[in-house]
């Protein structure tokens, strides 16, 4: 009876062992799966020309013949879609209108200063150009059919003038005959409506396919181009052929989300077939093709992450890691050598123990607020240098962070080496020094490398100790330890905490918490296997 | 000894090579997350005009750029509230004279989900909703649903112009949900029907609905001539007017240009100057 009992409980005791490896195993996958997955869409996805342009622009990468044959090709394509806007905004864009006409008349006025005109001439002709261009402001303003005929007639009139030939004014009596035409067609009541819905257009176009050629170029790169990838072209075109609005069904209710065609509110004109028409030919406009953007590892970033890469990150993450494994390794080693090998068990070193033990307990913001006050404020002014935030005071800080583990571990690790080896190393005369550093401190290696490898993935991903000793959200790439540097944790939490830049393209945010992590795997993994080359060393295999 | 002397001259060479990178073209830029993407598309603009020069953007609270400018850390500190009285004394002992330069504005805008009918407050009601008098949108004209409260911490600039146009120093509810970023309570309200919150005038989008706040549409007409209440300057704060002609003078100053403001309109925030 009691065997069998034993057995049950034995067989629990290993259903429970397997479950928990299961559950562990889909914490790992619930956890890295998205963030790999996303973050693998930063580097391989369908991009757009806009993606190559950009590439052109701002990095002065790929093929430039390929891409202007390209850009000519798909020209006629996206300039049918700007012709009929235009077409149809002629009549109805009264306020575009209405600066063009301030403009004809500043330029025209200054053409007639360079003309030879006796004063007098002069004064009439400029206060005539002065009343056309009142009247079609007028004509613009109005929404009376007659008032608007008048207007227009009254400055068509002057159409063939003998004092306006070889100036801009000519451009007057297009535009007047232009509107003449168009508001012969236009419905007044729906005059508004119109003007607003081909605002929400337009801005969704540009969105799509950048600013129109000829157009003056916005000041940010984010928005000098269109959608640079076909995900989010597609994104787009969704929202352009359909509008989403929140009506009410019943009031004191909550509204409704409905989903109209945008087609519809152009119902009867000229834009209705073209939503049809950019559907069709999106691929035309854009050319998505696949790509493997490797060079995300190695690129500067536009600010906000909008565009670009992550390699000031990336190499901020490599610097920091590394200096302070350089700062805490021997640190660590040394102090672990005193605990165990200087000092016997006494009160000074147990008080010594509970400070370190208690120091890997403390909150890392911690570290990071002394990393400012000792290692910036003071340290750096009293050494002479000029008190900012560097790589320096920065991984001085994360090296304090990682002090007590790596201490611990190498005491371990040096506790464990046979008492054995050391005896033989003394009876042969070797100094106590010298047994440390060629029997014992190469027997406890592996161990002391376990606690670099926690101290590492440690370091890599800490943002509060580097908030205020080091981290900065945009900057140039460092070139020496007392330049301030970005780091992938630090532009996570930025991304995360900054504008609506971030939201705009989660994919670069994955993207860098996934290098993150793979970096941090990276750094392990050749720690790993140094260690395991150590212990085969060691152990004669 | 030979050792000691090797330290030594590492130490000299290390003490040069700062004095040299002193003299390096740099500008420092620390403060408020707010201003932040400001600062981030200054520079982006500025380096396309001056390759050489390198500037580095921090964005860790308006306070802590204020504390920065008064140690001397950085040139620039951006700031989304002014100065507090205790900031300016602790600067002007250390000799260190503030100067502001109101470089936008910025309104605060009361946002809930896009199904709510309700479309505009009084000070008063959002008062009452943060205090935890009211808690059911149906007392506001909406439908049968709890009220979720959610408001930014209170170490935020937006926070406090929200306490000094709405709370008046009156402590919220303790219900209040409070989070640590624009983002974030862009994100909680979008996806809650019950919630409301407030965010900086940029953050408005189709996602989420603005509130008028009594009866005014925040706009960047209402924020530019006032009537919109809720609404503040966003500074950038250097140490003295800085000498003309310098990197800090044109820096700050670049919000003059028509550039300049064309970037703040990108940014969601209103420009001071009309082009």
């Amino acid at each position: 009876m009691k065997i069998i009992i034993r057995c049950i409980l034995d067989k629990i005791f290993t259903a429970i062992t397997w479950l928990t490896v299961f559950v562990i195993v889909i914490l790992l996958l619930l956890i890295l799966g998205p963030i790999l997955s996303r973050g693998t869409n930063a580097v391989v996805f369908r991009d757009t020309i806009e993606f190559r342009k950009m590439q052109m622009a701002l990095l002065n990468r790929g093929n430039e013949t390929n891409l202007t044959a390209e850009i000519s090709e798909i020209a006629p394509v996206r300039q049918k879609v700007y012709d009929t806007i235009n077409k149809f905004k002629s009549g109805i864009d009264t306020d575009a209108l209405t600066e063009q006409v301030r403009k004809i008349y500043r330029d025209c006025g200054q053409e007639l200063s360079y003309k030879k005109l006796t004063p007098q001439q002069y004064t009439e002709t400029r206060s005539l150009l002065k009343d056309i261009r009142d009247r079609l402001q007028t004509a613009f303003a109005s929404t009376d059919k007659v008032q608007i005929a008048k207007c227009t007639s009254f400055v068509m009139g002057y159409a063939d003038d003998e004092r306006f030939k070889g100036t801009s004014a000519g451009d007057f009596f297009r535009i007047a005959a232009d509107f003449q035409k168009a508001v012969e067609k236009i419905d007044f009541a729906k005059h508004l409506q119109y003007v607003q819905a081909v605002g929400e257009m337009e801005d969704l176009l540009t969105q799509l396919l950048g600013p129109r050629p000829g157009e003056a170029l916005p000041a940010t790169a984010m928005n000098q181009f269109g959608a640079t990838r076909w995900d989010l072209a597609e994104k787009l075109m969704d929202n352009l052929l359909w509008k989403e609005q929140w009506v009410s069904q019943k009031s004191g209710k909550s509204l409704v989300k409905i989903r109209t065609e945008r087609a519809k509110e152009f119902a009867g004109t000229e834009i209705e077939p073209l939503f049809g028409y950019i559907k069709d030919n999106l691929e035309k406009m854009l050319k998505p093709q696949w790509r493997f953007y490797w060079q995300y590892f190695i690129d500067d970033s536009t600010p906000g992450h909008y565009f670009g890469g992550i390699g000031p990150e990336i190499l901020g993450t490599l610097l920091l890691t590394l200096l302070s494994m350089v700062f805490v390794i021997p640190l660590g080693i040394i102090s672990a050598a005193y605990l165990t090998e200087c000092t016997t068990d006494n009160f000074v070193v147990k008080i010594i123990r509970m400070c370190i033990n208690s120091l890997a307990g403390v909150p890392s913001i911690i570290f990071g607020l002394f990393g400012l006050a000792f290692f910036v404020l003071f340290l750096l002014p009293f050494l002479g240098f000029s008190s900012k935030p560097c790589i320096l005071t920065a991984s001085l800080t994360l090296s304090i962070l990682t002090l007590p583990v790596m201490i611990r571990s190498s005491e371990e690790a040096i506790k464990a080496v046979p008492l054995t080896y050391k005896e033989a190393s003394l009876a042969l005369g070797a100094s106590n020094f010298k047994t440390f550093m060629s029997v014992t401190l190469p027997a406890a290696m592996p161990g002391i490398l376990t606690g670099v490898i926690l101290s590492i993935s440690r370091v890599a991903g800490e943002t509060a100790p580097i908030l205020f000793t080091g981290a900065v959200a945009l900057g140039p790439v460092p070139s020496s330890i007392f330049h301030s540097t970005r780091t992938l944790s630090y532009g996570s939490y930025d991304m995360a905490v900054g504008d609506r830049l971030a939201a705009m393209v989660p994919h670069n945010q994955y993207g860098m918490v996934a290098t993150l992590v793979i970096l941090v795997l990276c750094l392990n993994t050749s720690a790993i296997i140094l260690r395991s080359r150590l212990f085969k060393k060691l152990h004669g295999h | 000894m030979k050792k000691l002397i090797v330290c030594g001259l590492i130490m000299l060479s290390l003490v040069s090579v700062t004095k040299l990178i002193a003299a390096d073209k740099a500008l420092q830029i620390e403060g408020s997350t707010t201003v932040g993407p400001i600062a981030d598309a200054f520079t982006e603009a500025f380096n396309k005009t001056y390759p050489d020069i390198k500037i580095t953007v921090t964005k860790n609270g308006s306070g802590n750029g204020a504390a920065a400018l008064i140690d001397k850390r950085c040139d620039i500190a951006m700031m989304s509230r002014f100065m507090k009285l205790e900031e300016f004394t602790a600067a002007v002992d250390k000799g260190v004279m503030p100067v502001a330069h109101t470089i936008a504005l910025d309104g605060v805008c009361m946002i809930v989900h896009p199904s709510n009918p309700v479309t505009d407050l009084s000070t008063q009601q959002i008062h009452d909703i943060y205090i935890g008098k009211i808690k059911n949108w149906k007392e506001l004209g909406g439908p049968d649903m709890p009220i979720v409260v959610v408001s930014r911490d209170t170490s935020s600039g937006t926070y406090e112009t929200f306490d000094h146009f709405i709370m008046k120093k009156v402590k919220m509810d303790a219900g209040v949900e409070y989070v640590s970023s624009n983002p974030q309570v862009h994100a909680r309200v979008k996806t809650t029907p019950g919630a409301i919150g407030y965010v900086g005038i940029g953050f408005l989008d189709a996602e989420v609905k603005g509130l008028k706040v009594n009866g005014i549409m925040p706009s960047k007409e209402t924020i530019t001539n006032g009537t919109y209440s809720l609404s503040r300057p966003l500074f950038l704060f250097t140490n003295g007017f800085p000498e003309l002609g310098s990197l800090s003078y044109n820096f700050c100053t670049f919000y003059l240009s028509e550039k300049g403001q064309e970037i703040i309109n990108a940014k969601g925030f209103v420009p001071v100057t009309h082009y």
